[in-house]
């Protein structure tokens, strides 16, 4: 009896141990790839109902709305270039402020920190020479002078990041950033007329009304300036692109992200395409682009007018992702083929936003014509 | 083994005196345990909420007299490019629903948060800030603190800060992903920096700015650089400077703690010393035995040590426990003690580590062993033949007597000596203290065989032959009633000495509160607490005020803390008229002179504690950061001030206006008018204050018996502490004096054979413990008066700073006696009513 009572005693323990044990072990998993957030979730506010919808074709009137548009949850100032210094060194770079709005009701209070706009910006820098990507985040309210946006002088701002225009004229845009080890200040110049994207303006990014934004592109701006890597100053030339976007919902439920190219070829002509995917991994028909002309007149693009295959892949060791990496663009219509190659692989920004987002060159051909290019290619959703 | 057996065997049998051992041992270890318990769970406390709260900063950017401009933060950020700094607004809340109840409020920019609190919301937390950022009032806390106060997400509370009535709503939990324990973020409230300024009325301001600053030479090159950046006033101070502050602030206090719960140990010391010399006594013809059946003198001490470790470590157990709860009591009276004195604390749960256990486990058992070492010495070194005689021992005490007289007498010089050497500190004070108390107990049985001696007359003629047996009687037992009666005059010593400095004390603070209130009426703004930095009040109020029928004039002063590398200091701005002066009490100079350089020159004052921590004397200069810079000041006088034992500086508010920008007031003396009443004048001024500003009137006696209270919950703990070690010392004469009449049965017994009646042996015992009651009693008053001046003089002083008036209150020094006196009485009921039941052939028939 005795002996009987110790034993399933020490078993009793036994088993306690044991289901104690493995509670306590957590099976280690290959790390997930974490879902991207929208720019609204990362500021931290989800809720879209109560604000402004682009729902129908508006009239655009300039400087006016260079500035923000606070009825509506998000919007962005999109800087995009690529640079070459004296002796032909590649270096791209990124500078983008996203405002998102905290509330559709802003109520008056007394405190000077209080606030219902948020800014996020990102600054990131591709040093193609070195193979090295940099890139930044910063995040601010907008309140006491810290991060804004004002239309008449034109300027985007968040701390000592910012985009400034002229006092009167929007141009010539002056952009600067620093941080770490590296700083740009560029002047930014103003050749050829803003290009209204979509339906006039109106970008619809899926069936459902109101899921749209409006969207607008300054395609080619000559640009001069300097960059800083540690205590090397580089003095730099080359086209910058600004794509300004606002909205309150943009993508549809079934849709997962972006793949957005913009280039400005040798011949005077500016690409924009964007290719929203659906959860399946194919391209959603509400996809679209333009194609800008030298004089500065547009073609509108439709999915069934591109084709893009994906040539290579590229995994990113810090988020585990994998994103396409090399394309080729056919635009049978336009009698275009162009290859779209990286300046470099990793130019992942593993921002609050993840995102990949990177200079690369264009290699093609128009007609008969030999089509040389740059420009920056944006992938979200992966 | 049968030596252990014979030695537990007469533990078995004299259960009392173990019993009264164990019990004495186990409040002594109690009370040391309770105060360290209550010491270290209020200290760790602060720490991990300092910790916790200042997160991974290593730096901050304080304003020295008061809050930061918030334009200095935009102009950090966009001009001087300090990323890693984050914006904090702090201040405390009441819920007036829960009175007593304070929350501490922490603004904060969940923008710049990330690098600095893990646990705060932050960018990318996934938790939807636009709720926190854009709804005045909401905010977060822990599960814990909201299910405290009854709270889910979406709830609201009312909160009061300084006038006003907020609203809170809690919109949603503050996690923590990191090793912080939940407790550090018990009653925080985080909120978003603008709900924060408008709760506590801080528009503009900014409590401080976190940095981290690497520890490098970047790093120091950066912080030279924002030093030229920042303003004249702001100043970049260690992140962990609150809780250095904290730590030094209420290091006296409990110091003072620790060795007024020691005393109560070294009361519990005597007791077991007690019971083990007396347990040898009683056996020495056991021990003779066992020593001529070849038992060693090693075998015989380690015996008795044993033995006493045995009872030290049952007692120090039972204490343990006993601490345990007692600590749970006191936790909320040392507490509340600072709160009182020093800063907002909240503490809701001991704290109980290993090692402090392990610590009074050995501190407890420790002690019994050293109590009981001389009395095993004793047993070991005893031959066999003469352990047997019990003149022998007697005589042999007899013997000893001048040498431990003269012993005491050194150790008490000794100590007195060592208590002139001017110096801080004050562990070595209460060392001293100690010595001279065991010199005072060396002294002790010469000094009452003495007073024996000089009573015999007089108790004989009183009380005829019994009270000639009585005293004989004492006088041959000395190696018995000597160390009771030492146990009995150290404990009821330490209880004079602390009833009279208390009562000193606060005489002296009466006194003081007199004379420094001058005006009859007080007014402040309805702040938390009397510290720094309060509400200042409206100027049109303050006109309206000085308006009111009644009032003669006023005077207006305020209160700033001062933060520095050297901690911060209070300064207080008053107009002081030279009529008002004369409440100020100066240790030196003359006061018209004083009061010269302190309104027309760039003089102050400063109190008393404050001169002492920092080494100044009268015509010393100190050096205060003003918004005109660093400037010195010139000490005009040195007064006395109880109001902080960290010291004040009174600057005249032409001075102040001078060097600082700030022309607020915070507090009104108002002097009325000759034969306005001045209860009336104060419901005419609450009612002129109306609902503008919400101030607290206290009439001179209000705010001085406020000032009591606040005295007596200072107190509270000494006070218990006190009662504590009363107790054990009347553990210990019960012990020592029941244990010494119950060893007499056998000669009591001849007496009752040789004719004496039950009655007459009850007065000849009850007439023995209360002549020892009585001598014990009058020989505690001399050390317990030295001890209080001890306090006073040496100990007071060099923990605060503080002088004092020396008050002997008779009341007091009556009562010890007293207490002496009954204690002895119920000591003899026992054996009395014992003996006298017994017959007395019963009782010779024993051996």
């Amino acid at each position: 009896m005795h002996k009987w009572a110790w034993t399933s005693l020490c078993v009793l323990c036994l088993v306690a141990i044991l289901f104690i044990t493995l509670t306590r072990v957590k099976v280690k998993n290959q790390p997930p790839v974490e879902n991207s957030l929208t720019v609204a979730e990362a500021l931290g506010s989800s809720e879209a109902t109560g604000y402004a919808r682009a729902t129908e074709i508006r009239e655009f009137v300039f400087p006016l709305d260079h500035g923000p548009h606070h009825e509506f949850k998000t919007e962005w100032w999109y800087y995009t270039g690529n640079l070459f210094d004296e002796n032909g060194r590649h270096f791209g770079y990124q500078l983008t402020f996203f405002r998102t709005a905290l509330t559709p009701h802003p109520t008056p209070r007394p405190s000077n920190w209080a606030t219902h706009q948020a800014y996020m910006a990102h600054f990131a820098l591709t040093d193609t020479k070195t193979g090295k990507f940099y890139y930044f985040e910063r995040f601010s309210r907008s309140a006491l002078g810290l991060a804004g946006a004002s239309a008449v002088p034109f300027r985007v701002w968040l701390e000592d990041w910012g985009a400034e225009g002229d006092q009167l004229r929007t141009f010539p845009m002056r952009l600067s950033a620093q941080e770490g080890e590296v700083a740009i200040d560029f002047n930014l110049e103003s050749t050829k007329p803003m290009v209204l994207q979509g339906q006039k303006g109106l970008s619809q990014k899926s069936s459902q009304p109101g899921n749209a934004s409006y969207y607008y592109s300054i395609t080619r701006m000559p640009t001069f300036g300097k960059v800083k890597i540690s205590n090397q100053t580089f003095t730099v030339r080359g086209t910058s692109w600004l794509d300004r976007e606002w909205s309150t919902s943009a993508l549809g439920e079934d849709q997962v992200g972006w793949d957005w190219f913009s280039l400005q070829f040798n011949d005077g002509r500016e690409l924009m395409y964007y290719q929203l995917r659906r959860q399946d991994g194919t391209a959603d028909p509400f996809s679209s682009g333009l194609l800008v002309e030298k004089n500065g007149s547009i073609r509108q693009l439709t999915a069934s007018d591109v084709e893009i295959q994906v040539l290579d892949f590229w995994r990113s060791p810090e988020s585990g992702a994998t994103y396409p990496s090399k394309w080729a663009i056919l635009i049978a219509n336009e009698d275009m083929k162009i290859e779209i190659t990286p300046r470099l692989a990793h130019q992942e920004l593993n921002t609050s936003i993840r995102y990949w987002e990177g200079a690369v060159s264009a290699r093609g051909s128009f007609s008969d014509r030999t089509l040389l290019g740059n420009g920056y290619v944006e992938l979200t959703g992966y | 083994m049968i030596l252990w057996q014979a030695g537990f065997r007469y533990l078995w049998r004299h259960p009392l005196q173990v019993l009264f051992a164990v019990i004495g041992v186990s409040v002594g270890v109690a009370v040391v345990v309770a105060i360290d318990m209550a010491n270290s769970s209020a200290e760790r406390a602060f720490r991990i909420s300092a910790d916790a709260l200042s997160g991974r900063a290593t730096h901050m950017i304080v304003n020295s007299s008061g809050d930061l401009s918030e334009e200095i933060y935009p102009q950090l950020r966009m001009g001087g490019g300090w990323r890693d700094s984050a914006p904090v607004v702090e201040g405390y809340a009441a819920i007036p629903e829960q009175p007593g109840l304070l929350l501490n409020i922490v603004g904060i920019d969940p923008f710049t948060e990330r690098p600095f609190r893990s646990y705060s919301p932050s960018i990318g937390s996934q938790f939807d800030l636009s709720r926190l950022l854009t709804e005045e009032g909401a905010g977060l806390m822990t599960e814990r603190t909201a299910s405290r106060l009854g709270l889910t997400i979406g709830d609201s509370l009312q909160l009061s800060a300084g006038e006003e009535r907020h609203h809170f709503i809690l919109v949603g939990f503050v996690e923590t992903r990191e090793q912080i324990s939940i407790q550090a973020l018990d009653n925080i409230l985080l909120m978003d920096i603008s709900s924060a300024q408008e709760i506590l009325n801080k528009h503009g301001k900014l409590s401080r700015i976190d940095l981290i600053i690497p520890d490098t030479t970047s790093g120091q090159r950066r912080m030279r650089q924002l030093q030229h950046f920042l303003p004249s006033y702001a100043e970049i101070l260690p992140a962990n400077a609150r809780v250095q502050t904290m730590a030094q602030m209420t290091k006296a206090f409990q110091i003072n703690l620790r060795a007024l719960s020691l005393l109560a140990l070294v009361v519990g010391m005597f007791l077991i010393y007690n019971t083990m010399t007396f347990s040898i006594l009683q056996r020495r013809t056991l021990l003779g035995t066992l020593r001529t059946l070849g038992v060693t003198r090693g075998q015989i001490f380690a015996m008795v040590l044993i033995e006493a470790i045995l009872i030290g470590t049952i007692g120090t157990a039972i204490g343990l426990l006993i601490g345990f709860f007692l600590a749970n009591g006191l936790l909320s009276i040392v507490t509340r003690t600072i709160n009182d004195l020093y800063f907002v604390l909240n503490v809701d749960s001991l704290f109980i580590t290993p090692l402090a256990l392990t610590k009074s486990m050995l501190l407890g058992v420790g002690a019994s062993a050293v109590a009981a070492f001389i009395p095993a010495l004793e047993a070991g070194r005893t031959s066999p033949r003469a352990v047997l005689m019990r003149s022998n021992v007697e005589s042999r005490h007899r013997r000893l007597l001048p040498w431990a007289v003269t012993i005491g007498l050194f150790f008490m010089s000794a100590s007195l000596l060592g208590l002139n050497v001017p110096s801080k500190n004050i562990i070595a004070s209460f060392l001293l203290m100690f010595t001279l108390i065991i010199g005072y107990a060396l002294v002790t049985p010469g000094a009452f065989v003495w007073l024996l001696k000089t009573l015999q007359p007089v108790s004989q003629y009183t009380f005829g032959i019994l009270g000639k047996i009585a005293v004989r009687n004492l006088m041959g037992g000395l190696s018995r009633t000597g160390v009771a009666t030492s146990a009995l005059v150290i404990a009821v010593a330490a209880s004079v000495g602390v009833g009279l400095m208390i009562n000193s004390f606060r005489a002296t603070v009466d006194q003081w509160l007199r004379s420094y209130l001058q005006a009859d009426i007080y007014v402040t703004t309805a702040s938390t607490g009397f510290e720094p930095g309060r509400i200042p009040l409206e100027d049109e109020l303050v006109n309206a005020l000085a308006k009111v029928e009644g009032v003669k004039f006023i005077t207006k002063a305020r209160h700033i803390r001062l933060e520095s590398q050297a901690g911060p200091s209070e300064l207080f701005i008053a107009e002081i008229n030279r009529q008002g002066f004369d409440g100020y009490w100066f240790d030196s100079g003359d006061k018209d002179e004083i009061y010269k350089a302190f309104s027309e020159s760039d003089s102050v004052i400063v109190s008393e504690p404050y001169a002492y921590h920092r080494n100044l004397k009268r015509g010393d200069s100190i050096t205060l950061r003003t918004d005109r810079g660093q400037r010195r000041f010139q000490i005009a006088g040195i007064f006395t001030d109880y109001g902080s034992d960290r010291g004040r500086i009174t600057m005249s508010r032409q001075l102040y206006t001078t060097y600082w920008n700030d022309k607020k007031t915070d507090a009104l003396g108002i002097y009325v008018k000759d034969g306005y009443d001045v209860d009336q004048t104060v419901n005419d001024l609450v009612q002129t204050a109306g609902e503008r500003q919400q101030l607290i009137v206290y009439s001179n006696s209000g705010l001085r018996e406020a000032s009591l209270a606040t005295f007596d919950r200072t107190f509270a703990v000494t006070s218990v502490l006190r009662m504590l070690a009363v107790l054990v010392a009347f553990v210990g004469i019960l012990n020592a004096l029941m244990a010494m009449q119950i060893e007499r049965a056998r000669e009591l017994a001849i007496l009752r054979a040789g004719g004496l009646t039950p009655q007459q042996l009850w007065h000849l015992v009850i007439g023995e413990t209360s002549l020892v009651g009585l001598i014990a009693g009058l020989l505690a008053l001399p050390l317990g008066i030295v001890q209080a001046l001890v306090l006073i003089l040496v100990i007071n002083q060099r923990s605060f700073g503080w002088s004092m008036q020396i008050s002997i209150d008779p009341v007091i020094l009556l009562q010890a006696l007293g207490l002496s006196v009954f204690a002895a009485l119920l000591a003899g009921i026992y054996p009395a009513w014992l003996m006298s039941r017994t017959s007395p052939a019963l009782a010779m028939r024993y051996e």
